[in-house]
């Protein structure tokens, strides 16, 4: 599938098109910001953004989400298999979505995700414009080279259309022109916005490869810095909800009218929220906002990392912007426990 | 299974609690189904001192009022406080702040003094009472009352969140207000409402009060880095969340 070459003007043409046949989600303003929602108008799609508010996770795990119905005699599972596409996703999302895909994979496959990931179809785009707290390019995740079908460059005179995948080929047959192939100049400036990308897309600067935040957290666990930070965290879980590897979940059941039927749902959780480690007879085992913030470290630095085998910040940066009382920026936490060792 | 026999009883408030759940409309039909109530000023007419749940809605502003809902807690199985104005005081505690004397001149002047119109300091219902469940909110979200109610009729813990607004206001895929220079209590408050205020473009007001332990220091800390003072923030959080204490009996 070679990489074809494709103006602003055929881009917004063939989304336009898309609009028609599938259900597009995309990248759009919100105010003095980005965030993924329902496409109604190609023209209101702005690649050139820089984060958007809520990481594109919420179409595979929505923030409340219905599991299945119940009755006194059975139980039916409730699984969204609608089709759609996601567009306009940067790499670091890219990198989050794949790593998500690997851990409801794992043991027990949760069948909600899962479903909805395979009737999704992703359009990965480069970054344009880094925002300010984005650090993805310290961590190796500012470019993506798979989890996605097809990738977006926009290179001097119009966008290279990079598909890899049948998903992204079906999505291809709406171009309203037949697009010219990507010269080796072309794909050559490709190659230039890819590693601009990687100095351009660290405006926190991580001290060493995120393999030595791995090895240094190994010690750290009883550095002050986790009591000293946490006194100012409100654990209001924001740092959670905006992280594009944050998927922690709380199950609840409701009851209709009758009593006797209901639904089961989940919605999103956090480890930083006070209760999040609360079991039958009301212990909790990290009752203590410095163990709840430690925690979240060691999941991204540490134990998913065990688990999965990438490194489970992508260093989108919304948890810094997220953050009001300003203690989330994992580079300072990553750098401090480095330079402790 | 017999229904549980139901009573509201309105207190110092607007009773725009009450009306809440006579604004159900339909579902009303619902809620007969699994309740019977046999007291409830707002909607009937019946009287009844033969109750298991006491829905209590305002907050206890007078001496007799003490003594009504002493009766009330006796009489109930389970007295469930509906509202700000019961569950935290809410806005009637503004009162608290000032002598009582200057206030009861500013709301009825020259009859200020009329022995009807003794009052005392404000108190949350569980300031004088034990209180078995909290339903939340200025006024109460019907859809949380319901949940409540169909919990109770079970015999099921309702789950209520100990956890701020600010994450049922990310699952709004909200900008955070403090992003618009705003003082947003959402930090420190309790969730439930799912987020209200802020998705509809103003700071949360703190109606369902603190979480269990909220950081409030933390709060104060921040509010340099936003150009705020701590008293811009204590004239938010005063609204609805001036200090009780809990009662024990």
């Amino acid at each position: 599938m070679s990489v074809l070459k494709i103006k602003q003007e055929t881009l917004t043409a063939w989304v336009s098109e898309l609009i028609k046949k599938t259900c597009l989600y995309a990248v759009q303003a919100k105010a003095d910001k980005f965030d993924f929602e329902l496409l109604e108008d190609a023209h209101a799609l702005r690649l050139d953004y820089d984060v958007s508010n809520i990481p594109p996770k919420k179409y595979f795990q929505p923030p409340v989400e219905e599991l299945l119905r119940f009755n006194e005699q059975e139980f039916k599972t409730t699984v969204d298999d609608s089709p759609f596409v996601l567009f306009g996703v940067h790499p670091y999302d890219v990198n989050a979505i794949s790593q998500m895909d690997k851990l409801f994979a794992l043991g027990n496959k949760d069948v909600h995700y899962l479903t909805r990931r395979q009737n999704s179809t992703i359009v990965a785009c480069d970054v344009e414009n880094a925002s300010q707290n984005v650090f993805s390019g310290c961590l190796g995740f500012a470019t993506a080279d798979e989890g996605f079908d097809i990738l977006l460059t926009k290179i001097n005179g119009g966008y290279l259309v990079d598909s890899r995948t049948e998903k992204g080929q079906a999505l291809l047959k709406h171009l309203p022109a037949a697009a010219e192939k990507a010269t080796a100049a072309d794909l050559e400036e490709r190659e230039t916005v890819w590693q601009n990308n990687i100095k351009l897309l660290q405006k926190h600067k991580l001290k060493a490869r995120p393999e030595a935040v791995t090895a240094a957290l190994d010690k750290a666990y009883n550095n002050p810095l986790w009591e000293e930070r946490a006194a100012r965290c409100f654990s209001c879980g924001s740092c959670n909800l905006v992280c594009p590897t944050c998927y922690c979940f709380d199950v609840q059941d409701d009851v209709n009218w009758d009593l006797k039927s209901g639904l089961r749902y989940r919605c999103w959780d956090g480890c930083m929220l006070q209760d999040f480690a609360t079991v039958a007879g009301d212990h909790n085992f990290r009752k203590n906002k410095a163990d709840r913030y430690r925690h979240r470290y060691y999941r991204k630095g540490k134990y998913v990392p065990e688990k999965i085998g990438v490194f489970s910040c992508v260093g989108c940066g919304r948890c810094i912007s997220a953050c009001v009382t300003h203690i989330a920026n994992p580079v300072e936490v990553f750098n401090k426990i480095m330079e402790d060792v | 299974m017999s229904k549980p026999r139901v009573a509201i009883f309105d207190f110092a408030c607007c009773e725009g609690c009450q009306l809440q759940i006579v604004n159900l409309e339909e579902e009303i039909l619902n809620v007969l189904d699994v309740i019977q109530p046999v007291e409830w000023r707002e909607a009937m007419s019946e009287q009844s001192e033969e109750y298991d749940i006491a829905i209590v809605e305002g907050s206890i502003t007078r001496a007799e009022d003490e003594e009504r809902i002493k009766t009330i807690r006796k009489q109930a199985k389970i007295l469930i406080a509906l509202g700000a104005c019961a569950t935290i005081g809410g806005l009637n505690k503004l009162k608290n702040l000032f002598p009582l004397d200057d206030v009861k001149e500013a709301v009825y002047g020259k009859h200020a003094h009329m022995p009807h119109l003794n009052t005392a300091a404000t108190k949350a219902v569980d300031e004088v009472v034990r209180v078995d469940y909290y339903v939340h909110g200025c006024p109460i979200d019907k859809r949380e009352f319901t949940y409540i109610l169909r919990c109770l009729v079970l015999g099921k813990k309702p789950v209520i969140p100990s956890y701020p607004v600010c994450v049922e206001c990310k699952k709004n895929g909200n900008i955070c207000r403090f992003e618009y220079n705003e003082i947003c209590l959402g930090p420190i408050t309790r969730a439930g409402c799912g987020a209200k205020c802020p998705s509809n473009g103003a700071w949360c007001f703190g109606c369902r009060g603190l979480v269990d332990d909220p950081n409030v220091n933390a709060a104060q800390d921040v509010m340099d880095t936003y150009g705020k003072t701590v008293d811009d923030l204590k004239a938010k959080i005063m609204l609805f969340n001036i200090q009780q204490e809990q009662a024990d009996g």
